[in-house]
Formats: structure tokens, C-alpha cells, sequence
């Protein structure tokens, strides 16, 4: 399928190319353009001011096929009839998504290239010093997906049937938190419901949730942090708490920690939309405008009914990235227990 | 039980699409036309097109590299039996007799029984393949970090297997590529080892670009350097590439025999193809009701290696898909294939990924028919390919490489990674060293890493936690067969008498 989809991207590239090379067929290769952005209301006046002239570049960070490329495949599909243009996906993956940001940061803030910017992991980049970037370095234009952590034990374990007996228990021994990676997103979770509850723990880092899930299972870790689509219908885990100020639709008979009166922030990854620092406003607000239509479109909520798909304005996606950026540089100086 | 089935059913479906069925054709043609190439082996071959698959689906692109894997296997014995040179390792004992054919005007039949008898070996293991693998994988579930890391130090044993000539030089190649593989973020507390500022370092060395360079570049380079010479020409046959229906009878029982054997050193980490065919060979020898025959071209002896080399692909894919552990070079570059597609070894791919697994299985199934119709029609213009000069191999080999590694991530510090790693693998060969031991080093040395730290990190420091389940010892115990397995092997070897084994063992 992804192939085909491949396939279709590209011939209309192909198309993109051969209309740039003639200029009077430009119209008639974009024929939806004009036409679609015109049905929404408000955007057309707005969007006149500036819109892109040929395809579009997205980078992923990650490798295709990963969670982040599915998602913003979904995404970059059904923008096209908002945005006018083709959006190419480029996978640029490696460095722990740093070589892609990196990449991004550098292109040339015209408005054609723009990325996909994982929280935290963006963040815990920055920390470790695999790029050279900050978080000046790029204008936020939207958020897309949102997934909230979830403090996770093993269904049939009879130890923990609430949060609060995990706590107890985790006080008076040694308990093991398998995570996704050291100081990735599910060991920072790890990391900030231990601290506010007051124990320590072991952690236990493997690398991958899917690694991370299986030492939970396998009995060599107790508890561990997951995100929501991670541990998505499955039936051999069990959910103490939700790192959310309000309770999580799936899982409506989890608490949040901050109920329980431990670490009371949202905690969980992002994906977000950005583009280099140095792009116009009319550029973040022409993308910002279709980014909002698509993810309101109900051809795109219904191809995207398996994550979470949470738009958030430029502003609120700003602050949400220093926010984490400070949480994480927090993690780094003096949270960590070693 | 019923769930495997219709998983098994399905999978006969999705591999039966038009653009499986080309990718089958495809890949089984380029295997043959790589195998019955004498400069380049069957894991070079893969090494060299696994770029092709990284735009395809996943259970496509498994496939393409499985044909090849299959195709390479038989093809070398193309150039063995017409030019008395093996075109892979994996053919060598097929020399012996099937040379002996063709100097009796018998050219056609021994690449009749080669083809045949390769389907046969290619097809059975597959039953293994689908018996075998999802058991394994369910009992990898059960590993946590102890058994984790016996299970990469039993992996590592597997070096004093691959190292043939000297175990010495074979534990100094494979501490090599220990070193190598702490280079990036440390799995544990994140700590940057031997990155030297490079980000693109930091998730370690990228094991395919490493592997393209030490398989395919450091090829190109040693060919290169030799004198360009002419290759024998290929004599012509006029007899037909059929085998009778009496002869098919007469094979049935030795195809049987060098399957189970081929099969289960598949299987054995540590032993490949190239020794599947000595031993397939000589146990179609000892059972033979024509002894004379052998040395003066019996068919069966040409049928006993090339069954026995062919049986040897299905099943050591089943530790590489369940475990992670590939036993020699052809599945460690599978695996390279398999992680690129965003897919890790192990038990998810059995739940998770079953339906791309079980499109993979039946893709392999189907392989071996599309070889035996290749192999049986193409015969002829196979012949010729395998006289093809180096003078054009070279560059080819080169541009694959360059393009290869680039398109990973399409960054030209890989380039410069697989180009360092070329010229690592030409002085290691130039000094005996073994290439395919710094990969399996390479790809075991994180697991094992990851294994010991994590289990010490769990019981607070106490190393006594690394003895305590049953699965541990049985880890342990294989290992220990490991590291004597070479002993046991070499003196195998020295009761086969006739050619010799080449160089290039395992590559």
C-alpha cells in the first residue's frame, strides 16, 4: 500500500516538475489548489498573502515506516488539498533523529522544507549535544499528535492494584522500571513519578518499547512507563496512572498521578510541525491555517482513527516545546539519580 | 494451531501478487547470475542489492534477498561444474564430481541434478522454517537480560566457528569488532563512547554500511589488485539438462540424507553452506552403491552437496528471524535487510509482524520453484555470464557499493563509513584475518552488552544472576560446544579428500 502511495507521490512530483518546466500548464497540474482552500471560509483572504509555489519538503527524522513517518504520511496526504502542493516526505533518520533536525535547521527558511519535531526526544538531543541547534532554531507552526504516558504493570500481577501500592511497595524495596532507552521519553516518565512519589528504583534501559514491554512481561521488570498507543489493545498489562491533569478517554478508571498528588504536569511525546527559524509569519500562518483543516477534514480523522491526533495553535506549540525543553534540561542537572 | 494455519494460507496469498511474483524471478535470476560469478560469494551478493529493497515493502523486499540467497547458493554450482571453479564456497565439493561430468560430455545432467537437487534441499527446509521458528520465537520471549547476554556470547562462540583457518586470528577479528561495536551511545546511561563530535555515530556503526564494506568493497579492491586474467571459457555441452525418471528415483534417498544434514548445520550457528556441501557429499559417498564412481563423475556426488547446500538456507534463517543471532554472513546481511525495514528479530515478528513473516515463508517456498524453472531454462546463458571479466565486475561492484551504502540514510557520511570499512576488509583478508567475524561481533556485541549490564543493574552487582535460570545453562552449554565445534569440524574435514576449500570460506 505505502509502496502504491509511494509510487503516486512521486509521479505527481513528476508532474510538479513538468509543470514548473512549462509555465502555462501550471494550472492545469494543480487543479485542486485554488479550489480547495476556497470551501474553507476564513482561510482563502489569509492564505493569498503567501502560499508555497512547488512541492513541499517534510522531514521525518525517523526511518519510513517508523511511527512518527506513518503519522505524517497521514498527515501530508490530506494537507495536500489545503496546502496546493505535493508534500515529499524525506526520511532523514540517524544520531537519534539529530542528523534530520539538524538538516532542518539548516534549510533555507523560504516556507518549502518543513519537519516533524519529536518531544521529548528533540529535547533530549539538545542535552546530549548531538546537534548543534537550540530550540531558536525552529518556528513551531502546529502540534499533531499527542500521546500521554501511562505508569503500566503486569495485569496478573497481584502486588499493584493501585498507583498507591505500587508507592508503598516501591519504598520499602527495590523495585526494577524497565524503560524505551536511557533518558528517553519513557525513562524521563520513570524518572519524574519516582521523584515526586519519593522512592528510587532501578532502571533498566532496552533500547525500544517493544524490548521495554517484553522485560515488563517477561517478570524482570515490576512497573514501567508506556505511552497510550503502545500498549493499545492489549490485555496483559494492566494501568496504575495516567500523566495527564485529566484522565485519559482510554482508560477512563486510570487516575492521573496528580489526583494521587505525585508529579502533576502532562507527560508524554509530541509530534509537531515546524519549520527553520527565519520563516515569515504568513508562512507559519498560511501552514498553521491548513495544518488546523486538516486535522478537522473528516476524510483525514477517519484514516487517522489509530492515534491521537491533537492540533495546537503556533503559540501553544511554542511554549509547549521550551516547556519540555526546560523539563528535560531540569532532568539533566541534578534529577537523575547517577 | 488453526491461527498458524490460516496465517500460513494467508501468506501463500500475499506472496502470490504480480509484484512478489516478479520480485521472486528477479531475485532468483540475480542470485544465479552472482553465485555462478567466482569473484563474488552469496553474502556479497545480498550485501550489494539489499539497497534495492529499501523502498520495497518489507515482505517484498525479504523475499528479493531470500531469492538471492537461494539463487547464489545454486548458481555457484553453475561455474563449478563447467569451469572447475566453484562460483561460492558453497559449491566447492560440487566441483569434484560435476567437473568430471562435463569432461565426459555429461555437462547437462550434472547441472540438471544440481538444479534439481537444489530445489529439493531449498523446499524441504522449509518445513523446518515453519516449524520451527515460531516455536523458538515463543521461547525467546522468556529471555530477560541474563539469558540475553549467554545468548550473544553463545552467538560470539560462533566466530571460533566462522574462523576456520585459526581461531586465534578469528577472536582478534571478532574483538575487533567488539571494539568497533561500543562505538556511539552507550545502551545503558547514555554516555557518548568514540563519537569524536559525530552525531550521525551516535546509534553505533551502521551494520549494513560496515558489512557492504567488508564484503563487497574490500572484493572489489582484492580483485583489482590481481592480474586481470582471462577465466577458462566454459566448455559447450550438447546433452540435455533433464534427469531421468530413474535417476530421480536412484537420488531420492541421498536428497533425503544431505537435506537433514544441510538443515540442521543451518540451523547450528556457526557452520554455513560451504561445509553443508563437503559433509552432504561425503555422505552421499558413504552410502553410495557405486563407490567406483566417485572421482570419475557420480552424479550422486554432485547431488549430495548441492541438496545439502540448498537445505542449509532455510533453516539458518530460523535463529537470525527468532533470536537475532545470525549463524554466518548470508543471514547477517539479511538481517541488516530486515532492520532497515523497521523490523526487529524476535518474537514480535510472529504476532505483531506475522502476516509479513508468513508472506516472507511462503515467498521462500515459492522461490525454489521459480529456481529450479530459472535454473533448469538459463542454464546455458548462465554458463556464459560466468566468464564475465573482472575488468567489468570491478566497477560494477564499486558503483553498487557507493550507491548501496549512500541510500541508507542517503548521507554521505555513510560513504565514508562503508568506504573505511572496505579498506579495513582488504587488510584484514590480506592478513587472514576474518571479515564475517567483525560483523557477527558487530551485531552481538550490543545484545551481549545490554544483556550483562542490564542483568548486573537488576541484582544490584551480584554476578551470581547470570547462572540462575535453566535457560542460562543450556546457553552455557552451547557455547562451550561452540568453541570446540571448530576442532570438530577441521577434523571432518581432513577425511574429505579432493578440492580444496577456498579462501574466502565464508564470505
Amino acid at each position: 500500500m505505502k509502496k502504491y502511495l509511494a509510487l503516486i507521490l512521486a509521479l505527481c512530483m513528476v508532474f510538479a516538475l513538468c509543470a514548473c518546466g512549462a509555465k502555462e500548464e501550471a494550472p492545469a497540474a494543480a487543479p485542486a489548489a485554488p479550489a480547495a482552500p476556497a470551501e474553507e471560509a476564513a482561510a482563502p483572504a489569509e492564505a493569498e498573502a503567501w502560499a508555497p509555489d512547488g512541492p513541499v519538503t517534510m522531514i521525518v527524522s525517523y526511518k519510513a515506516g517508523n511511527g512518527t513517518d506513518v503519522t505524517a504520511r497521514i498527515l501530508a496526504q490530506y494537507a495536500e488539498k489545503y496546502i496546493g502542493q505535493t508534500i515529499v516526505i524525506e526520511n532523514v533518520d540517524g544520531g537519534s533523529g539529530s542528523i534530520g533536525w539538524s538538516q532542518l535547521a539548516d534549510s533555507k527558511p523560504d516556507g518549502m522544507t518543513i519537519g516533524f519535531m519529536n518531544l521529548p526526544n528533540f529535547n533530549s538531543s539538545i542535552v546530549k549535544e548531538l546537534g548543534t541547534y537550540t530550540t531558536a532554531d525552529f518556528t513551531a507552526i502546529c502540534n499533531h499528535v499527542t500521546e500521554t504516558s501511562l505508569v503500566i504493570v503486569r495485569a496478573d500481577d497481584d502486588r499493584f492494584n493501585s498507583i498507591e501500592d505500587l508507592v508503598a511497595y516501591a519504598k520499602e524495596n527495590d523495585t526494577v522500571a524497565s524503560t524505551n532507552g536511557a533518558q528517553a521519553s519513557n525513562h524521563i516518565g520513570a524518572q519524574a513519578f519516582a521523584v515526586s512519589a519519593g522512592f528510587k528504583y532501578i532502571d533498566l534501559p532496552q533500547g525500544n518499547t517493544a524490548d521495554e514491554l517484553l522485560s515488563l512481561l517477561g517478570g524482570e521488570a515490576d512497573w514501567c512507563v508506556a505511552k497510550v498507543a503502545d500498549i493499545a489493545g492489549r490485555t496483559d498489562v494492566k494501568v496504575l496512572a495516567a500523566f495527564a491533569p485529566e484522565r485519559v478517554a482510554e482508560y477512563p478508571d486510570a487516575p492521573t498521578l496528580a489526583e494521587c498528588g505525585y508529579y502533576d504536569q502532562w507527560l508524554g511525546s509530541s509530534r509537531c510541525v515546524v519549520a527553520p527559524a527565519g520563516v515569515t509569519a504568513e508562512m507559519v500562518e498560511f501552514y498553521e491555517q491548513a495544518f488546523k483543516a486538516t486535522m478537522e477534514d473528516p476524510e483525514y480523522l477517519e484514516a487517522a482513527s489509530e492515534f491521537a491526533t491533537d492540533f495546537k495553535t503556533s503559540e501553544e506549540t511554542a511554549a509547549l516545546i521550551e516547556q519540555q525543553q526546560a523539563f528535560t534540561e531540569g532532568l539533566s542537572e541534578g534529577f537523575w539519580f547517577e | 494451531m488453526l491461527e498458524t494455519l490460516q496465517l500460513m494460507g494467508e501468506g501463500f496469498i500475499n506472496a502470490l501478487t504480480f509484484v512478489n511474483l516478479l520480485a521472486m524471478a528477479g531475485g532468483v535470476t540475480l542470485g544465479i547470475v552472482i553465485g555462478c560469478l567466482p569473484g563474488l560469494s552469496a553474502a556479497m551478493g545480498v550485501a550489494l542489492m539489499l539497497p534495492l529493497t529499501f523502498t520495497m515493502p518489507a515482505d517484498t523486499g525479504l523475499i528479493v534477498l531470500g531469492a538471492i540467497y537461494c539463487g547464489a547458493i545454486f548458481g555457484g554450482s553453475i561455474s563449478a561444474i563447467l569451469i572447475h571453479t566453484p562460483g561460492t564456497p558453497a559449491s566447492a565439493a560440487t566441483a569434484i564430481e560435476g567437473y568430471q561430468m562435463t569432461l565426459q560430455g555429461k555437462a547437462g545432467k550434472a547441472l540438471a541434478t544440481a538444479c534439481w537437487s537444489s530445489f529439493w534441499g531449498g523446499l524441504l527446509s522449509c518445513i523446518s522454517l515453519y516449524f520451527f521458528s515460531p516455536l523458538l520465537a515463543q521461547l525467546a520471549l522468556k529471555f530477560m537480560s541474563a539469558e540475553k547476554f549467554w545468548l550473544g556470547i553463545f552467538g560470539l562462540t560462533i566466530i571460533a566457528g566462522v574462523s576456520s583457518k585459526s581461531i586465534v586470528k578469528g577472536l582478534m577479528s571478532g574483538a575487533l569488532g567488539l571494539l568497533i561495536s561500543t562505538i556511539g551511545l552507550d545502551p545503558i546511561i547514555g554516555t557518548k563512547r568514540f563519537m569524536f563530535g559525530q552525531s550521525f555515530l551516535a546509534e553505533g556503526i551502521n551494520t549494513t554500511c560496515a558489512l557492504i564494506g567488508l564484503f563487497s568493497m574490500s572484493q572489489a579492491f582484492i580483485l583489482a589488485e590481481a592480474e586481470i586474467k582471462k577465466r577458462a571459457k566454459a566448455s559447450k555441452f550438447t546433452d540435455k539438462i533433464t534427469l531421468s525418471k530413474e535417476e530421480k528415483k536412484m537420488l531420492r534417498p541421498t536428497v533425503i540424507r544431505s537435506w537433514l544434514i544441510g538443515n540442521v548445520i543451518g540451523i547450528l550457528p556457526g557452520a554455513g553452506a560451504s561445509i553443508a556441501c563437503f559433509m552432504g557429499y561425503n555422505n552421499a559417498k558413504q552410502f553410495s552403491k557405486h563407490k567406483e564412481d566417485f572421482g570419475h563423475g557420480a552424479i550422486e556426488g554432485v547431488c549430495g552437496s548441492e541438496a545439502a547446500n540448498n537445505a542449509v538456507t532455510g533453516g539458518s534463517l530460523i535463529p537470525m528471524l527468532t533470536l537475532g543471532i545470525p549463524g554466518e554472513s548470508v543471514t547477517a546481511v539479511l538481517m541488516g535487510g530486515l532492520v532497515i525495514q523497521g523490523l526487529a528479530p524476535g518474537p514480535e515478528l510472529f504476532t505483531k509482524h506475522a502476516a509479513m513473516t508468513y508472506t516472507f515463508f511462503a515467498g521462500f517456498v515459492l522461490v525454489q520453484f521459480f529456481m529450479l524453472a530459472i535454473g533448469t531454462l538459463g542454464c546455458r546463458g548462465f554458463a556464459q555470464i560466468s566468464r564475465l571479466s573482472d575488468a567489468i565486475l570491478i566497477p560494477c561492484v564499486t558503483v553498487l557499493c557507493f550507491v548501496g551504502s549512500y541510500a541508507i540514510h542517503r548521507n554521505m557520511s555513510d560513504v565514508v563509513v562503508m568506504l573505511i570499512f572496505g579498506v579495513l576488509g582488504y587488510l584484514m583478508r590480506k592478513f587472514d584475518l576474518n571479515t564475517a567475524a567483525v560483523v557477527l561481533a558487530l551485531i552481538l556485541g550490543p545484545i551481549s552488552e545490554k544483556g550483562l549490564r542490564g542483568a548486573l543493574r537488576v541484582s544490584g552487582g551480584d554476578i551470581m544472576c547470570l547462572f540462575e535460570s535453566p535457560v542460562c545453562w543450556v546457553l552455557i552449554i552451547l557455547s562451550i560446544v561452540g568453541i570446540f565445534s571448530p576442532f570438530l569440524m577441521s577434523k571432518f574435514e581432513k577425511k574429505v579428500a579432493g578440492v580444496e576449500v577456498p579462501d574466502e570460506e565464508l564470505q
